[in-house]
């Protein structure tokens, strides 16, 4: 650590963040001139104002982090940035009446980053309270079933209202239970992938270890069903699935995983109307009874990829507003028709950039724990992308879950900065501990 | 001037292209080099974390100071320790502080006086955690990060 500090007089500035985020910038200002000026037919300067603002405030968590000498990632807040500059761009095109308010929560999810960032002192210590965190994570989970302060919005009851606002307690819940997982996980992992019985090639886990991480999972999946949030239900599921297979190296786990996931559609298929609903639109969306109805908005967004081509119809240009909530579920869908598949493969390699980054965390970081904790919090954003943009694509049932940093919507934004903050605090102990240059 | 707003118009959109391809391309470059500069072998780290001091008899460190530790730290009176305790209640080798398994560690190398984590007689290796207080002799030093 001395000779790097030698070498390099300023310590600790953040060169790489820096010039990433000025490259930020100059896309995010080009996005919103574009969309602006298709709106009003003609450039006009307020076309910045927004996109200022929010550079100014990345520029503000590039400057803290500069100034409380951070050691770590440069690379993840920068795409956490350009990705919320996409969506920033998307809700003034597709709803511009939400727009303020959209920028006021990444006001607020720059503060809860920063929070993460600087309030545990030691992260290894959150796995000292793993109960807490799974107990917190269920109630959360169960507080949209209240009666006064719980709302079903689109048939989902997923919403808790709270003063003048409400949020989605779920989008908290997914970083508790991946904290709650690599906790319970580092403690029997040993136990759980080193299994004494064997039946053939099938090794027989030790049931009694793994019974509170399922009745954890039960309780999740159980909620869900009852607040009929499909996208949720497949997120913990996978979360689960993923962490446990990283923790023992047992493809057995995912085997039986994905039996157990085909098995719980079939049933939730022939049980839940909503599910068949989904499940029918997907298979055949144009029928003649549902091409109007429960498949209008997936035809739609077809139309609008199918319009959109190679370079897109341009910002501004195009005809997503004919998509029904375009600005919650289908934003993909919306960005491809107007920057085009050029487009929408960039914002997916900005998606697979992070996943690899978040694995690299995973891969240097020093003890167990925070090697899950990391891969199971970029699996997240990986996972979420790939049902959403899936869903959008037809490739999968439509679930309503969020498209990371992009999608409209609070809780989200603010709790997938607070992923990316903890994603940070690990890459920091990993440096700490490695020495050399800057990360 | 209408065409020639047309014409800026789509040179703007596709620069948003361009501009957002230029950052995918930043991001990989920055991505190699973060793993070509990182040292493979680094000798002896330091500052993995600290061990601060909360209660000291005299002199230079004083309270409040942060003594950087080692993988593997030998506490004690002898000047060979990696941080010295010149205490006459402390023993010539009195504690090792030990980093291991991605864990800090404590282990008495059998002192006089004993070594005391949160006010408990250290009996053989432990485990130290953050915040934990470690008293040697008459000085007491909190692990930090």
């Amino acid at each position: 650590m001395m000779r790097a500090e030698a070498a390099m007089p300023i310590g600790r500035a953040r060169f790489t963040e820096l010039s990433l985020l000025v490259w930020v910038a100059t896309f995010a200002i080009t996005g919103f001139v574009a969309v602006l000026a298709t709106e009003t037919a003609s450039f006009s300067p307020t076309a910045v104002v927004v996109p200022a603002v929010f550079l100014l405030l990345m520029l503000a968590l590039h400057v803290f982090l500069v100034a409380i000498r951070f050691r770590g990632d440069q690379i993840l807040m920068p795409l956490a940035a350009g990705l919320t500059a996409i969506g920033l761009i998307l809700v003034q095109r597709l709803a511009s009446d939400l727009l303020l308010q959209q920028l006021s929560w990444s006001i607020i999810a720059a503060g809860a980053f920063a929070a993460t960032i600087l309030v545990p002192r030691d992260l290894t210590a959150l796995a000292r309270f793993k109960w807490t965190w799974a107990i917190l994570g269920l109630l959360l989970l169960m507080a949209p079933l209240l009666p006064v302060i719980g709302r079903e919005v689109n048939g989902a009851r997923i919403w808790v209202k709270i003063g003048p606002g409400s949020i989605e307690p779920w989008e908290a819940v997914k970083i508790l239970l991946v904290i709650f997982f690599a906790a319970y996980l580092e403690e029997y992992r040993e136990i759980l992938s080193h299994s004494q019985r064997r039946i053939g090639p099938f090794p027989v886990p030790p049931v009694p270890y793994l019974v509170p991480i399922v009745a954890m999972w039960g309780i999740a999946m159980l909620v869900m069903v009852f607040e009929k949030d499909m996208g949720a239900t497949v997120l913990f599921f996978g979360i689960f699935l993923a962490m446990l297979f990283l923790a023992t190296g047992e493809a057995f786990y995912a085997i039986i995983g994905v039996g157990l996931l085909i098995l719980g559609g079939l049933v939730a298929y022939q049980v839940f109307g909503h599910v068949q609903v989904r499940v029918d639109t997907w298979l055949r969306p144009f029928d003649e009874d549902l091409r109007f109805n429960q498949g209008f908005q997936l035809v739609q967004g077809l139309y609008a990829l199918a319009n959109g081509g190679l370079l897109g119809a341009g910002l501004g240009n195009g005809m997503p507003d004919r998509i029904p909530v375009v600005w919650s579920d289908f934003v993909f869908d919306a960005f491809a028709e107007e920057a085009g598949l050029a487009g929408a493969l960039a914002l997916l390699a900005l998606y697979l950039v992070f996943l690899y980054r978040g694995m690299q965390i995973a891969l240097r970081a020093p003890t167990p724990f925070l090697q899950l904790l990391a891969a199971g919090l970029s699996f997240i954003v990986a996972l979420q992308t790939l049902v959403i943009v899936g869903g959008n694509l037809r490739l999968i049932p439509l679930t309503g879950i969020t498209l990371p940093f992009v999608a409209y919507g609070g809780s989200s934004l603010v709790t997938n900065w607070m992923l990316v903050g903890i994603l940070m605090r690990v890459s920091q102990v990993s440096s700490r501990m490695r020495g050399g240059g800057p990360w | 001037m209408e065409i020639t707003f047309a014409v800026l118009l789509w040179a703007v959109r596709i620069a948003f292209l361009v501009l957002l391809y230029l950052f995918l391309i930043r991001v990989f470059t920055s991505l190699q080099r973060s793993l070509a500069t990182e040292s493979v072998v680094s000798a002896r780290p330091t500052g993995l974390a600290h061990l601060v001091v909360q209660r000291t008899v005299r002199g230079a460190p004083r309270v409040g100071d942060r003594l950087p530790l080692r993988a593997v730290n030998a506490l004690g009176r002898d000047a060979g320790n990696d941080i010295v305790i010149n205490d006459e209640a402390a023993s010539a080798k009195h504690a090792l502080v030990e980093f291991a398994e991605g864990e800090w560690w404590v282990e008495d190398a059998g002192s006089t006086n004993g070594t005391i984590v949160n006010g408990e007689v250290v009996r053989s290796r432990e485990r130290l955690h953050y915040g934990d207080e470690l008293a040697i002799g008459r000085v007491a030093l909190r692990l930090e990060q």
